[in-house]
């Protein structure tokens, strides 16, 4: 399978008295890399968000005394943007370079396995049947929903940037502007403040995925994405 | 104002003739330099080319408008900038202000175009809907006025946002065709200096950079020239410090705005729009919409009343939801679905696992391998 696959039984489990677990396999599906990158997305996002909603609904109403508070929020927001758009960077480069459950194939359903993989999840969501799809990384349909949201962050990082070309001069200005002959720019707000709501409503989906697939496959996923390792009955990989 | 048959002047004895002073004239220099953000070494070379350059032919033409433009034009600050644009060009037409009337009048344009190398300044649009019948002068349709105007012509001038976007005969859902002057003219070079109206000064330096330099200024994506456009009024405002404090107008007539703090809740477009109001402004340098306590329209940026409107509203309203309702307020609502679909889905998906594992089914094949072991390991 790979490299990374551990025999069964490793300390954990036997600590945790979980009985023969022979039957599985332990696996180290996420990399350090992919662990860090999506809790630093997360983070960002959480920062981005605040300030974002506070830059389009300035919700504190200060007293009289002059301060910076808009400043702050909009300085916060650049430095969380690129702290974000890093992580996206580096996240695409581990596409190309991690593991098999990092690959860009993941994401986009090439082969003809991956397809009938993510025809099994839409069953599995359609009540169609019981059983989630069997596949340690992602299942093909998350996968494609992991791909929309790449392409809601890839708008969103065009967007921003293109924002901030309009108080810039340059590099920026001159690598964005078609932004703005494509798009009048409160449009680009909108969309940009719009992709805000989208991305907490994917947040929704994908906690509710996680512990949905906790419980019914019980793979460990919602703890993997602390540890990396995901556990797997041998006769299903 | 058609000068008949006047002898080429150059534009400095025709301002010494029309009594300005060689004092008046370095001073209109200087402050045209500033105008175009030129340095100030400059300002002689500017005063060189005025002094020897040959006053420019110029056609004023009219479409669908408000005549904002010519007000502009007509008041601008006294006695200044536009007085002495008035004697520096030779205006041989333009509608509302010549005294010529009928075949006289045509006949003058018609003379001027024939000369060539013309300035043609173009105030509102163009419509093309019913072939052009929306708008017809003398017999003749906008469209074809236009086409035989800018025919040899130097250049042409876009005044306002109606010739330079379509503006607001153009807006939503334009039923004359309203028409950019941009998309029309081919072949001959077309600068845009759009606003509602157009802020002379920025006439005025335009064509003094184009007698200057011989050719019209640098310009932006849309157009523009960027001496006047370059810098987004948000950038420049002097409620910008506000802004950035976070002190925020809330309801017209409250007391944040009766000390003159930022707009921007009140639908202020500065962020969104470039032009050089703050610094330019208007009514002889006295005020400009925002010092005035009015957020920024964003009168100068193309489509401005498709795309910057609800006026008062900071973000456009949501296509299909109608203007009280804000992005906010979808956006939460597109959050509250999923959760309320999700927390649906995950009762219907528990209530199938539980008849699965009732229908003595074995729900996963997890359970077949690792039962006991995979319960425990649930929190
Ligand atoms: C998931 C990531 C992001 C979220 C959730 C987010 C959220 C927001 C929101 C809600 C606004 C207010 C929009 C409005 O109502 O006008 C905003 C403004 C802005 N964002 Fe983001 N943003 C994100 C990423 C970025 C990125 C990557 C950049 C790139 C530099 C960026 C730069 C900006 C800029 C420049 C503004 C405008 C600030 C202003 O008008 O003063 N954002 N953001
Ligand atoms: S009043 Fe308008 S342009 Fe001025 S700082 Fe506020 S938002 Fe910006």
């Amino acid at each position: 399978m790979s490299t990374e696959t551990t025999p069964a039984t490793p300390a954990p489990d036997a600590a945790l008295g979980l009985g023969p677990t022979l039957e599985c396999v332990t696996v180290k599906v996420w990399e350090l890399p992919v662990r860090v990158i999506h809790w630093t997305v997360f983070l960002s996002v959480v920062a981005l968000s605040i300030t974002g909603f506070y830059i389009g609904t300035p919700f504190v109403r200060v007293s009289p005394e002059p301060g910076f508070l808009m400043g702050w929020m909009r300085a916060i927001h650049n430095l969380a943007a690129f702290v974000f758009i890093a992580a996206i960077l580096a996240r695409v480069i581990w596409a190309f370079t991690g593991n098999q459950w990092a690959r860009w194939d993941q994401f986009i359903a090439v082969s003809k396995e991956r397809r009938t993989n993510g025809w099994d999840g839409f069953r599995f969501y359609a009540f169609m049947t019981s059983k989630p799809p069997a596949v340690l990384g992602h299942n093909a349909l998350a996968g494609a929903t992991y791909l929309v949201l790449f392409a809601m962050f890839l708008t969103q990082i065009v967007m921003g940037l293109a924002l901030l070309s309009l108080e810039t001069e340059g590099f920026l200005a001159s690598t964005t502007g078609w932004v703005f002959t494509v798009l009048p720019i409160p449009w680009v707000r909108f969309i940009h403040h719009l992709i805000m709501w989208l991305t907490w409503g994917f947040v929704v989906h994908h906690l509710y995925s996680a512990i949905l697939f906790d419980t019914e496959e019980k793979t460990g996923v919602l703890s993997s994405i602390f540890t990396g390792w995901k556990r797997m009955p041998v006769d299903r990989l | 104002m058609p000068v008949l048959a006047a002898p080429p002047r150059s534009v400095l004895d025709s301002l010494l003739n029309s009594g300005v002073t060689r004092r008046r004239f370095l001073e209109f220099c200087t402050a045209t330099t500033a105008v175009l953000a030129l340095p100030i070494k400059f300002a002689p070379q500017i005063a060189q080319a005025l002094e020897t350059a040959e006053k420019p032919t110029v056609i004023w033409l009219e479409f669908q408008d408000c005549a904002g433009n010519t007000e502009s034009f007509l008041r601008a600050r006294a006695p200044g900038v536009g007085d002495i644009l008035l004697d520096v060009l030779d205006v041989e037409y333009h509608e509302t202000i010549m005294a010529a009337a009928g075949d006289q009048a045509e006949a003058a344009k018609e003379a001027a175009i024939a000369k060539g190398g013309h300035i043609v300044i173009v105030e509102g649009s163009v419509p093309t809907a019913a072939n052009g019948v929306y708008c017809t002068i003398g017999g003749k349709t906008a469209v074809q006025i236009l086409a035989e105007a800018t025919m040899g012509a130097a250049a042409v001038i876009n005044t306002g946002t109606c010739s330079s976007y379509g503006g607001i005969p153009a807006a939503s859902p334009n039923p004359t065709g309203a028409t950019s002057v941009p998309d029309l003219v081919s072949g001959v070079p077309v600068i845009n200096l759009p606003g509602c109206p157009v802020n002379v000064d920025n006439v005025v330096a335009t064509i003094v950079h184009y007698l200057t330099f011989g050719a019209l200024p640098a310009v932006d994506g849309h157009g523009r020239p960027l001496f006047a456009y370059g810098e987004r009024i948000h950038d420049h405002c002097e409620r910008r410090a506000h802004f950035d404090a976070g002190q925020f107008v809330e309801e017209w007539g409250d007391e944040a705005h009766r000390k003159g703090w930022c707009l921007y809740n009140m639908g202020c477009k500065g962020p969104s729009t470039f032009h050089n109001c703050p610094t330019q402004r208007w009514n002889g340098g006295t005020s400009w919409p925002i010092g005035a306590g009015h957020g920024c329209v964003g009168c100068s940026e193309p489509d401005f009343w498709d795309t910057m409107t609800p006026i008062y509203g900071r973000l456009p309203a949501p296509p299909g939801f109608g203007v009280t309702t804000s992005v906010d307020k979808i956006g939460a609502g597109i959050v509250g679905l999923t959760a309320a679909g999700f927390a649906a889905h995950g009762i219907a998906k528990t209530v199938q696992r539980k008849r699965a594992e009732r229908a003595n089914e074995t729900p996963i094949e997890i359970e077949t391998t690792a039962a006991p072991g995979e319960e425990g390991a649930e929190r």
